[in-house]
């Protein structure tokens, strides 16, 4: 057991409520160190070595450390920004030429600009520049520039004698970025399936993916990936609060702390014993942090490569393993009048609308024809007699041609709604 | 404490001030409602107002024989004339050498078919009967007038569109009937091949219906399960006529006007413009807030004439009219997304522009039917 040091009479554990308790709530690093820049343990120096002589900057000191530098980029890090920047300047060029190379008109448009995929015609093949290849190609270099990224991660704690934690991390958020980029559009057979490059663009894609595979939410590893993040958010503020508010105890050391504990590690963890019956240690937490963060990811990339390969609508998947609850229904559909209703969803090449991509030629002929098996499983969406109130505004009686819906009276015998038939 | 109050004043300053309603249309608990802002409602209510009918005609009357009426061959002379002058009122109220009565007519020869907007008229007419008469599993009893549309001016205030691209989401409204992109089954098969773009088309559509309406997602779906009708408010099978009846308008009496439209009023691509949800509903779930101006003009009613057997075979054909690049020019989304600024020249990948077919029923600018004789 290690000695608890009490810290000086200044701040002592039962300071004044003065503004001196403030103090260590603040927003902002309170005490800057100036001194000799720090160049760090001694390493191995091989072809390059770290350089940029330190300095110190005192708003960048407001956040963090004050110290910037010494700087070490080496082979991977200039490739891969000389490869991040190719990419940049391919999305940024096919945006400028979006809007005839206006650049009020850029920075007007820039949220709705995008850089997309090719169409769903194209499948695989490699498409003409402006219908895709671009898209193609700046996908190639962004995935080189983050992959050489990564190995520079990697080498760098390799080089200090570090544990791999945080490229092992890195390459978590990698494996989403793939599954939506890479792995799942060859899954799918169509870069067509892929994300746009594109502020909005990127946020519309997510939504009409959602709503292409029948609502996310049903997605099992969408909710593990769900629960990551918000628990990642929760154990974040969890922790960064219980550090601030043991750093007038020299708290903020965590490090020393885990071997050799002192006040401010100990208050911590019996605050949460005293909340909570249990508590991290101040090694363990950052090991809980890690696993969150990178189970978000990780499950993540797993829905979406579940998504379209292994099932097509996850609400119809969770009605079938019984995590979507049933409501009473507030319309009657007769049986017959459901499938005129239903209509006829595509089951058409995905290359006929809007706007084929190929020439109408171009389509094998045999493409056009629907496949069998469209309408087969009709039991989950075909709404035969639901029950419950009838709403008042119920269509016109029929009209020859358009067959509206027959509307059966509530029949209080009928099953509830969701489950069924 | 006060740089805490200044950011909450902060972040409160992107609601909108003022008390909301709520209507519950759904199971409770289950988000299925929707929510009206009093004072956009006001407006929307102030921007939709409802002219006083004309006083009536004297009933009987014997049945008007004229030159080259073809749609509003059965009524009386009082009625004739009082639907005429509805009508004024309702699309070319102004005066003027060129507004009034001779917004249409050659003031010299009533009958004459020399001026455009009197055949852009006479099928408005007959689309105007046979919604009322054809289509009341969406206009119910309530019909519509010219006024619906029109409002006072010659060209309707709201909802009209034109191709942009090939790429124009609201083809919808034409002659594209396959919205639909969920599967009915939970796994993969054969059968769905939609792509995510054009969920994105059918997403871009949802919303252009939903900002005509006024009104969010789930006043016509269960948002949970989009494609299903367990759950959604009857609403939807009011919209979804509506649908077929806008595409049916399109394909049948709007799409084709394009032959007799003059060139400043047809879209950047040469096509006439066609009609959307908002060009009756204009941000009103009802138009005209429901107000049943068509019951008091029976020559709205009926028979619309020779143009529904043309529509009924028009209707037949799928895709009436291919827009589609014969050339086989790709595009995609590389192509912009709002062409209105780009000259589409210097934009890449769009297509060059193509002028509507004539698969539509016949429109020519002189008097091609007889005078009706009854």
């Amino acid at each position: 057991m290690a000695t608890i040091t009490r810290p000086s009479t200044t701040a002592g554990p039962a300071a004044p409520r003065t503004s001196r308790a403030l103090e260590y709530q603040n927003l902002f690093t309170r005490v800057q160190v100036r001194t000799a820049p720090d160049w760090g343990v001694p390493i191995e120096q091989r072809t390059w070595v770290r350089q940029t002589t330190p300095g110190f900057s005192y708003w960048l000191g407001k956040l963090g450390d004050a110290q910037v530098g010494p700087v070490y980029l080496g082979w991977t890090g200039v490739a891969s920004l000389i490869f991040g920047f190719v990419a940049f300047e391919i999305i940024g060029l096919n945006m400028l030429a979006q809007v005839g190379w206006n650049p009020i008109q850029f920075v007007r448009r820039l949220p709705w600009l995008s850089l997309d995929p090719p169409a769903p015609g194209y499948g695989l093949a490699i498409p003409p520049l402006a219908q895709g290849g671009w898209w193609l190609m700046a996908g190639f270099f962004l995935t080189t520039s983050i992959m050489l990224w990564w190995v520079r991660t990697y080498r760098r704690a390799r080089a200090l004698g570090m544990g791999t934690h945080l490229p092992w991390a890195f390459a978590s958020a990698i494996f989403l970025y793939l599954s939506l980029g890479f792995i799942r559009p060859l899954l799918m057979g169509s870069w067509g399936e892929a994300v746009p490059f594109g502020i909005l663009s990127h946020l519309d894609w997510t939504a009409a993916f959602s709503i292409r595979y029948g609502n996310l939410f049903y997605n099992p590893f969408h909710m593990l990936s769900i629960a990551f993040l918000y628990g990642s958010t929760l154990l974040f503020a969890m922790h960064g609060a219980t550090i601030l508010a043991v750093s007038r105890l020299g708290g903020e050391r965590e490090i020393e702390q885990i071997t050799d504990r002192g006040t401010g590690a100990e208050r911590a963890q019996l605050f949460w014993r005293w909340c909570m019956g249990w508590n991290a240690t101040m090694e363990s937490i950052h090991r809980w942090a890690w696993w969150f963060a990178f189970l978000t990811t990780f499950t993540g990339a797993i829905g979406i490569l579940l998504t379209g390969t292994a099932v097509d609508n996850w609400y119809l998947w969770g009605q079938k393993h019984g995590i979507v609850p049933g409501y009473p229904a507030t319309i009657q559909i007769a049986p017959q009048k459901a499938e005129d209703l239903r209509g006829q969803y595509m089951g058409v090449p995905a290359d006929t609308f809007p706007g084929a991509t190929l020439g109408r030629g171009a389509v094998p002929a045999a493409a056009t024809v629907p496949l069998p098996g469209a309408r087969t499983d009709s039991a989950a969406l075909a709404d035969s007699a639901t029950t419950g109130t009838a709403m008042p505004n119920q269509p016109a009686p029929a009209t020859p041609g358009s067959s509206p819906p027959a509307v059966v009276p509530p029949s209080p015998q009928a099953p509830a709604a969701g489950g069924r038939p | 404490m006060r740089r805490a109050a200044i950011l909450a004043l902060l972040t409160l300053a992107a609601c909108e001030p003022g008390s909301k309603n709520t209507a519950q249309l759904g199971y409770r608990g289950v988000g299925m409602e929707v929510v009206t802002d009093p004072d956009v409602q006001r407006a929307r209510l102030a921007a939709n107002p409802v002219p006083a009918p004309l006083p009536p005609a004297p009933p009987g009357g014997p049945v008007a024989r004229w030159q080259n009426v073809q749609v509003l061959n059965e009524l009386s002379v009082g009625e004739f004339t009082r639907t005429m002058t509805a009508i004024t009122n309702w699309v070319a109220p102004t005066t003027g050498p060129e507004a009034g009565c001779n917004y249409c007519h050659n003031p010299a020869n009533l009958a004459s078919d020399e001026k455009y907007p009197k055949v852009v008229a006479r099928r408005m007419l007959a689309m105007t009967r046979d919604l009322n008469t054809n289509w009341r599993s969406h206009v119910g009893q309530t019909g519509v007038t010219c006024y619906t549309c029109h409002a006072g001016a010659p060209v309707p205030r709201a909802g009209l569109w034109t191709y942009t691209d090939q790429n124009q989401y609201l083809r919808a409204y034409l002659d594209k009937s396959d919205v639909r992109v969920q599967s009915y089954a939970a796994l993969p098969t054969t059968g769905n091949r939609s792509s995510i773009k054009q969920t994105e088309y059918t997403y871009a559509l949802m919303i252009n219906m939903s900002n005509s309406l006024g009104v969010n997602c789930t006043f016509c779906h269960n948002s949970r399960a989009w494609a299903t009708w367990q759950g959604a408010p009857a609403t939807r099978v009011t919209a979804l006529y509506g649908l077929r009846m806008v595409r049916h308008l399109n394909t049948g009496y709007v799409a084709g006007l394009g032959e007799v439209l003059p060139d400043s009023r047809l879209g950047v691509r040469g096509d006439a413009p066609k009609v959307g949800c908002a060009t009756c509903h204009n941000g009103l779930h009802k138009p005209l807030a429901g107000a049943q101006m068509a019951r008091d003009y029976p020559g709205l009613w009926g028979h619309p004439g020779p143009w529904e057997a043309m529509t009924a075979a028009d209707s037949g054909k799928s895709g009436i009219t291919d827009y589609r690049d014969p050339t086989g020019v790709p595009t995609d989304g590389s192509a912009p997304r709002l062409p209105d600024a780009i000259p589409p020249s210097r934009s890449m990948g769009t297509p060059p522009p193509v002028r509507s077919s004539s698969a539509h029923a016949p429109l020519t600018r002189t008097a091609a039917a007889p005078a009706q004789q009854r």
